[in-house]
């Protein structure tokens, strides 16, 4: 075959650490976010509020566990949507993914530079909010323009960072446990400081943050060496880490006496320790003030987990600028969005238009953000509309809605897949299944995946309820786009509310061929020719 | 800054505890996911590699010429950190006692060995060799490989002519038959080998050998 009709294939060099590592740098983050808002929001049942989104989390773990091993394909979320429920609703799950890639850029730059003014006092966004919006976009147009020319960080520097912050939260939470968590302050905190219905949904609602994420590893499957048999292992690992973490974490905010003593609040007054990592001051930091908390190795905490968080924040924000114009690009690939996005700037071979204006909408909700911070006017304004909401929180609404939405979306495709596409081989699939026939064929009604679907649309229902911002701005980005997707298929003479022709079964064996996984690709012909016998058998 | 007691109560050493052993216990079963066919096929072959390189040893004599085959040797041997052994084997026919001196012979195993020590060494192998005397030169070949427990054999081939069809000499089937660990045999093509030509031409004599002779 001549060389120029050779069809180039991606090389797998993504290991079972450098897939973990690849959704750790993203889900791994998000604690450093989540930990404060929760605990500023639901108080003495903070813990109880991660319990509830941890569930979710593990549901949706499982869910993204499954359609990852079955489909590894780049698209992630909004492929499996497209492919369950057809192209529209695929084109709403990504573009609400979309969302919160571009929330993930700025949530992230934001809290780095928090992580940062732990040791740097110049740059807190209270003291100094100036200072704090100007480092924050520095570091958006930073990681734009690194990415337009094609520089990103190794793969073996996110391996390493990765290792160094489990090692890290792993011997925080233990010296943390060991010497300085007291049962009785514990049961007594959820019992003084339980919050109002209000204050849980709005704290069920931010916990979602800290599990948002786990679409990176579905995003490398293309890369990952034989993905149905890893990323089972990297997902479920992922899953179980991160809960870990973010339990303990909790329990430990509520129950931990800490070592040195706190600093008195605006009125004067004596605060617990989560109510001094909620508050509007240090909640985009809660990790690292709650490390020095931590008897004896808080000392050593002090120093390096700012920094520590920081670069783990900092590589999170820029997985969010790859990934939103990966997942643009998957999605222009499918005709959900213009070719535009799949354009290749011819002198750095990078989707710069893509990159430039994902970036771009970060900014400008970096802006929104930073408003009231920065006039007093604005400030006034966002007092009298939005209950006056801080930046971060903002963020963090925004950031609930895209995944709740999203999420929402890749359970009822893969319940759908499970009902009409039985044949694939899947090397792991949700527990709690109920056996039926459909069409003939023998499927597994996943349970579970119902389970996640009632609990993340609940995560959605309370977004919208506790954060007018989230009410406002989420459905406005989704009717936006849904708009501009309506503009473009009629344009492109395209289905609007139906699905492009696709021949699945050709495409599912190409899928499995490329990933490597050859074993399953025989497994998926073998179904196929069985099931087309048994249907010739009963025809005739 | 005032520090706090510290205070180590039974829950929180509990719970510290498991949170060290569930988090490194995710971990360990996450790096040892189940292996696939091609997993299974891999390993299998990398572990047949390195019981089959463990111990080398590449056979000469008059008969067998592993000139080109020693440079494949060194290779395997520098990949696998095997131990390599070149042997050369005289063949002292009955008609002479078991310690005569065979000038040409020895002399010719002096090259082949000397040649084999040269390749070995500008690629850092460690490299032992021998020479032998012996009635048959494949008993000798066998016993050595028995005294050794090399795992793999490796040498050259011996025909008569290029003829590709002719059956490689009796000393050669002997071994590939009765040998008990594997044997690879290089068999040069019908226009000779590349294997190591180029080695054994950018030897050639050197001025110190050139003194010698």
């Amino acid at each position: 075959m001549p060389d120029e009709q050779r069809k180039p294939e991606l090389r797998r060099s993504v290991t079972t650490w450098g897939s973990f590592a690849w959704g750790y740098s993203d889900v791994g983050a998000d604690i450093f976010v989540g930990l404060g808002l929760v605990l500023g929001a639901a108080a003495g049942a903070s813990n109880v509020a991660f319990l509830f989104a941890g569930i979710v989390y593990v549901c949706i773990g499982l869910a993204y566990t499954e359609l990852a091993a079955t489909y590894p394909v780049a698209g992630g979320g909004q492929y499996f949507v497209a492919r369950g429920l057809g192209d529209f609703f695929g084109f709403i799950a990504g573009w609400a993914v979309l969302l919160d890639f571009t929330i993930d850029v700025t949530l992230f730059a934001w809290t780095c530079v928090d992580y940062v003014a732990t040791l740097v006092p110049t740059f807190d966004a209270t003291l100094h909010p100036w200072t704090h919006f100007f480092l924050t976009f520095g570091l958006i147009a930073g990681l734009a323009l690194l990415n337009v020319i094609g520089v990103r960080e190794s793969t073996a520097f996110q391996g390493v960072v990765s290792a160094l912050d489990v090692v890290s939260e792993t011997l925080i939470l233990g010296f943390g446990f060991l010497f300085a968590f007291r049962p009785e302050l514990l049961l007594h905190q959820m019992q003084t400081a339980w919050p109002t219905n209000y204050g849980l949904m709005d704290g069920i609602s931010l916990a979602i943050v800290s599990f948002v994420g786990l679409e990176s590893i579905s995003q490398a499957a293309q890369e990952t060496q034989r993905p149905a048999s890893v990323i089972p292992r990297t997902s479920v690992a992922l899953i179980l880490t991160i809960l870990i973490f973010a339990l303990a974490y909790s329990n430990l905010a509520l129950g931990m006496h800490p070592w040195h003593a706190l600093p008195l609040d605006a009125h004067g007054h004596h605060q617990a320790l989560w109510q001094y990592l909620g508050n509007n001051q240090n909640n985009g930091r809660a990790v690292a003030l709650l490390a020095q908390q931590v008897p004896i190795f808080g000392a050593l905490a002090a120093l390096y987990v700012p920094i520590l968080g920081a670069i783990l924040l900092l590589i999170s924000s820029n997985s969010g600028v790859f990934g939103s114009s990966r997942i643009a690009y998957a999605m222009s690939n499918g005709k959900l969005l213009p070719s535009i996005f799949q354009r290749v700037n011819a002198k750095f071979r990078t989707p710069m238009i893509s990159i430039l204006a994902f970036c771009g909408f970060a900014i400008i909700e970096l802006i929104f953000a930073a408003l009231p911070g920065l006039d007093p006017h604005a400030k006034a304004v966002y007092d009298h509309l939005f209950h006056g909401e801080d930046g971060v929180t903002f963020l963090g609404d925004l950031y609930a809605f895209g995944a709740a939405t999203s999420y929402s979306f890749v359970f009822i495709a893969l319940i759908a897949l499970r009902l009409y596409d039985p044949l694939s081989p899947r090397k792991f699939k949700m527990p709690f299944n109920i056996k039926m026939t459909v069409r003939g064929e023998r499927v597994d009604f996943p349970l579970v995946a119902v389970l996640g679907f009632i609990g993340i649309v609940s995560i959605l229902v309370f977004t919208m309820i506790t954060h007018i911002i989230g009410r406002i701005a989420g459905p406005s980005w989704l009717i936006i786009g849904i708009v501009l997707y309506l503009v473009y298929r009629r344009q492109k003479g395209l289905p609007v509310f139906r699905s492009r022709q696709h021949n699945w079964r050709k495409e599912q064996v190409e899928i499995l061929r490329d990933a490597g996984e050859l074993e399953l690709m025989d497994e998926f012909v073998a179904n196929v020719k069985a099931s087309d016998a048994r249907k010739a058998g009963v025809g005739a | 800054m005032m520090h706090e007691a510290v205070t180590v109560t039974v829950p929180g050493a509990i719970i510290a505890l498991l949170i060290a052993a569930a988090t490194g216990a995710t971990l360990w079963w996450m790096m040892h996911p189940p292996a696939t066919r091609v997993d299974r096929i891999a390993a299998e072959a990398e572990s047949e590699l390195e019981r089959l390189v463990g111990s080398i040893i590449v056979v000469f004599s008059p008969e067998i010429d592993s000139a080109h085959m020693m440079a494949l040797a060194v290779k395997l041997a520098r990949g696998e950190r095997s131990n390599l052994m070149a042997v050369y084997v005289i063949e002292v026919p009955y008609t002479l006692p078991p310690d005569a001196q065979m000038e040409v012979e020895e002399r010719s195993a002096l090259d082949a060995l000397g040649a084999a020590e040269t390749i070995a060494s500008r690629v850092g192998v460690d490299l032992t060799t021998e020479t032998i005397k012996a009635r048959s030169t494949s008993q000798a070949v066998l016993d050595i490989a028995k005294r050794e427990k090399a795992q793999v054999l490796i040498m050259g081939s011996y025909r008569e002519d290029r003829y590709v069809g002719a059956p490689l000499g009796r000393t050669i089937e002997e071994i590939a038959a009765n040998a008990k660990c594997d044997v690879l045999i290089g068999i040069e093509g019908k226009h000779g080998s590349l294997l190591g030509e180029d080695v054994f031409t950018q030897l050639g004599p050197t001025d110190e050998d050139n003194n010698l002779l």
